[in-house]
């Protein structure tokens, strides 16, 4: 089974995917896109977020719903530090002695982390082994319609220290001002889960764990994604920069073979969504759609993916 | 000589290549059209300003960053006129950019003062 999810989300003055500092400027990330003004293709540079953003938001998620469930998670994924079993120090955490195989190392490491599991890994020792992630995100990238009136704007604040002639050293100033470079669009972006390749070998293409604890694994994996969009708890500053705004719209389909959605930074991605699963149908292939909008919110369209999925069995 | 025409901002392209910065000098050198070059040029000068604020002086009166426990000159930040030529250049030949970048990434010629302000 495979699930694919379409979000398009308006954000106001976020800053959600800082990407460096230089002295008192904090930067957005800013990706160049092309957009057609006047029969004619032209590059502006716009706000984003990038897919690594979303998936970190993402895994975060999958650790607790999967400590929830009593699924196992490692210790560095359990701490938000995705290092994936990157070399020996960390993958010995997992097994000791690591053993000399790629199907062996892959299966000790699908056992331990459920985030690894689903998130895929590189362990990059020899043998190298690799795992491909179950899920595929995206960038967030502003509606194309409307990509020029998406805005990246520095706001200036100020931190104050209380100083008094004998705390003063040299010209130290009792005002820092900073400047946060600040985003505002209309975001869209693609979420895919391959349900199928939750605890499947990569190599062998055959189940490492049992039906049971592959379901669990799957159920844990889709309420991280109903929580990541439910709680909007994803990208950073949201301390003091929580994006003013929410979830417009979001179309969810779920297809027994890979089906990826329209891209919703087009404006009919849900018609192009439907014509193409009707399509599919035609074939005989069994789908399932939701769309969210100003009827349906973000949670019942997905709650019903849910219910379909469970009800097809796939946990 | 490009060199010698667009020497500042091979210069401040050169410092964030010493400071392990590539960024810049990466969209400049591989942008195949010529508004990801302004936008870039842009960002490491508004950057590179911010860096000169707050860089230290030496005893010889010239900016540094420390950087892995290496003192790195802040050169000047090059001129209008420079920026502007330059930018009329890489409007009509992509390849001055990819030079430009080049350059910045090269070792600087013994002759060349690689920084210590203006």
């Amino acid at each position: 089974m495979f699930l694919s999810v379409g979000v398009r989300f308006e954000a106001n003055v976020e800053a959600l995917n800082m990407v460096e500092t230089a002295g008192n400027y904090g930067k957005h990330r800013r990706v160049p896109y092309l957009v057609e003004e006047e029969g004619k293709l032209k590059t502006v540079y716009v706000p984003a977020m990038s897919g690594e953003s979303l998936a970190h938001a993402y895994q975060e998620h999958l650790v607790r719903e999967a400590l929830s469930a009593g699924l196992p998670v490692c210790d560095d994924c359990q701490r938000g530090e995705f290092y994936k079993s990157m070399n020996k120090v960390h993958l010995k955490k997992k097994v000791d002695p690591i053993p000399d195989n790629p199907k062996s190392i892959e299966e000790a490491i699908v056992k331990a982390c459920v985030v690894e599991d689903v998130g895929g890994f590189l362990y990059a020792e020899k043998p190298p082994v690799r795992r491909s992630s179950a899920f595929q995100v995206s960038y967030a990238l502003p509606v194309k319609s409307v990509a020029l009136f998406a805005t990246s704007e520095p706001q200036l604040h100020a931190r104050h220290a209380q100083m008094d002639a004998s705390s003063k050293k040299g010209n130290a100033s009792e005002q820092m001002i900073y400047y946060v470079e600040t985003g505002t669009a209309l975001y869209g972006f693609t979420f895919n889960l391959d349900l199928d390749a939750v605890g499947v070998s990569a190599i062998t293409s055959k189940p490492i764990l049992d039906e049971d604890e592959i379901k669990k694994r799957r159920e844990a994996s889709l309420k991280a994604l109903f929580r990541m969009l439910s709680s909007s708890q994803f990208g950073a500053k949201l301390s003091r920069f929580f994006p003013v705004g929410g979830i417009t719209e979001l179309v969810v389909a779920a297809t027994d073979y890979p089906f990826v959605v329209t891209s919703p930074i087009y404006d009919d991605y849900i018609v192009k969504t439907k014509k193409r699963l009707e399509v599919l149908r035609s074939f005989g292939e069994e789908s399932f759609l939701a769309v969210a909008g100003e009827e349906k919110v973000p949670e019942e369209a997905l709650k019903e993916a849910i219910d379909y999925l469970h009800e097809k069995g796939a946990f | 000589m490009v060199n010698t025409e667009y020497g500042g901002i091979v210069k401040m392209l050169r410092f964030f290549v010493q400071t392990k910065n590539f960024s810049y000098v990466d969209r400049i050198g591989n942008a195949l059209n010529p508004e990801p070059v302004e936008v870039a040029l842009l960002e490491a000068l508004r950057a590179f300003r911010s860096i000169r604020e707050s860089a230290p002086i030496d005893k010889n009166g010239r900016m540094y960053v420390e950087k892995d426990g290496n003192k790195i000159p802040v050169p000047g930040i090059p001129s209008d006129e420079e920026i502007k030529k330059f930018l009329d250049d890489v409007r009509s030949d992509m390849g001055v950019a990819k030079l430009v970048a080049t350059l910045a990434l090269a070792y600087p010629s013994r002759k060349e003062n690689s920084g210590g302000g203006e």
